[in-house]
């Protein structure tokens, strides 16, 4: 029976002892290199790599990816349950909407450089390269060197973030946009009309040669 | 541009330093920013292909804004060792100071009055409230695209401690930012400042430092007034730049509008083919 208990004891510390030397390690790693290390590329919690300080952790709240993520990004082969698929059909027949980010439309980057062959595993599958576990690693990576899970984290396809959906899906992403745009709208609706009733102003004090003083 | 009137200075050469090392760096960062940014069409291509590629754009453009910002950290300590210390804070008020006061609120309305026809002109002393905005929206515009540009400089190390998507915010805020600063300068700071009937055709005073006195007492009366009562006005006045240096003056201050309307015109031209969303 004892012998039973130091078993079952020791089954349920071992892991326990592993993880928390894990977490001591990434934390040691954190401050390395930058170049891949190994646990970078192993399953396990996402949230203990991200490389960020503590305090930062309330920037979480307003940051991306609030809603749950569709069951197909899961699946192995994400376009196994579309009917009359075909691995011939161009991605942008279907993710039109996905094509209007800069590594596409600046640096020319197709879908299936990050996105990879057939079968296109879904981005939160176990082993799919875009695991958000793998993701810096395997397709970050492959162009900017010594990307970190934190970097991978920047969001390649991001929400308009004008409209509202984008209060919900990337908060900050859109109250940040829309305080710069009022603060430059509020700037050119202020001093456009203000500078033309001047100069008429102006024009006026010249023209009545009373150099506009009354 | 002519003027056999007297002049009185009105910046040192100093203050000239720091607006022509300005124009050059902003005018650099303008034209390849926005050359980065509209790459995707034919006209940020040729701009681009100007310098190089948009590799070596987006590099001089990195480059000017690591100037741009040692410049900006060398003006703050300029005005560090320019405050008078034993008088502080008293010394950063009165009429000489770009420190916003409420004299300025006052002048404004004042100022709005008088464009309306419902009061006198207002007696500006030194500075005027456009004058002290057009200087502090810079300090504004380098907090915000500083803070943002050094994020983006190295994204990689930058997400060492921060998280990632918050380049996604960082690049939008520079992008607004900057457009709204160059959309500022190549618009209402190039009118108010050589077009407008008081500056028409050109107003060199930044360049050769000194204004037509009668200029001066037409819009900062109250400084000539209060130079006046304190018997400083003579000493204050100055010389008349000669007449190779005045043509220069006009030539490469034109040279810069020019380009500034260049990009303000087709950046707005080209702005439908960007594709941001």
């Amino acid at each position: 029976m004892l012998v039973r208990i130091f078993i079952f004891l020791l089954a349920v510390l071992l892991p326990a002892a592993d993880a928390s030397a894990q977490m001591a390690s990434a934390e040691g790693e954190a401050a390395s290199s930058g170049y891949f290390r190994d646990q970078d590329t192993l399953p396990g919690s996402y949230r203990l790599y991200q490389q960020q300080p503590k305090e930062l952790d309330w920037l979480w709240a307003v940051g991306p990816e609030k809603k749950k993520p569709r069951r197909a990004s899961f699946l192995k082969d994400s376009h196994s349950e579309v009917r009359d698929y075909s691995p011939r059909t161009r991605c942008t027949d279907c993710h039109r909407e996905k094509t209007k980010d800069l590594h596409q439309i600046r640096m020319g980057i197709t879908c299936v450089q990050c996105h990879r062959d057939e079968p296109i595993a879904g981005v939160h599958h176990y082993y799919s390269a875009m695991n958000p576990i793998r993701r810096h690693a395997y397709v970050c990576a492959k162009c900017h060197e010594g990307a970190t899970p934190s970097f991978a984290s920047y969001v390649v396809h991001e929400p308009n973030p004008l409209v509202m959906d984008t209060e919900e899906d990337f908060p900050l992403l859109f109250y940040g946009v829309w305080i710069m745009l009022i603060l430059a709208g509020g700037v050119f609706a202020f001093f456009l009309p203000y500078v033309g009733l001047w100069s008429l102003r102006e024009l006026i004090g010249k023209a009545t040669k009373g150099g506009g003083d009354e | 541009m002519s003027s056999a009137s007297p002049q009185v200075k009105r910046f040192t050469a100093v203050h000239r330093l720091w607006h022509l090392g300005l124009i050059c760096i902003f005018m650099t960062m303008s034209v390849t920013g926005l050359a980065w940014m509209y790459v995707e069409t034919p006209w940020g291509y040729w701009l681009a292909g100007l310098f190089g590629g948009y590799k070596a754009t987006l590099e001089i453009h990195r480059i000017a804004g690591l100037v741009l910002l040692a410049g900006f950290a060398a003006h703050i300590l300029y005005l560090i060792l320019r405050i008078d210390w034993k008088n502080f804070p008293k010394s950063l008020l009165g009429p000489k100071t770009l420190v916003f006061q409420l004299v300025d609120i006052k002048g404004f309305f004042q100022h709005l009055l008088w464009i309306f026809g419902l009061g006198k002109k207002p007696r500006f002393d030194r500075w005027s409230w456009w004058e002290k905005f057009d200087y502090w929206a810079v300090w504004w515009g380098f907090m915000i695209v500083g803070v943002t540009g050094l994020i983006l400089y190295n994204p990689v190390l930058s997400s060492d401690y921060i998280p990632g998507w918050l380049l996604n915010v960082a690049l939008w805020v520079h992008r607004i930012e900057a457009a709204m600063a160059m959309a500022h300068i190549f618009s209402i700071h190039f009118y108010l400042e050589h077009f407008r009937p008081h500056s028409f055709p050109y107003n060199a005073s930044m360049f050769d430092g000194v204004v037509p006195l009668d200029k001066a007492r037409e819009e900062h009366a109250e400084w000539i007034a209060r130079l006046e009562r304190e018997g400083r006005l003579e000493e204050m006045m100055g010389k008349e730049p000669p007449v190779p240096m005045r043509i220069l003056y006009f030539i490469g201050g034109y040279a810069v509008i020019g380009l500034g309307l260049f990009l303000l015109v087709f950046a707005l031209m080209n702005a439908a083919a960007l594709t941001l969303f």
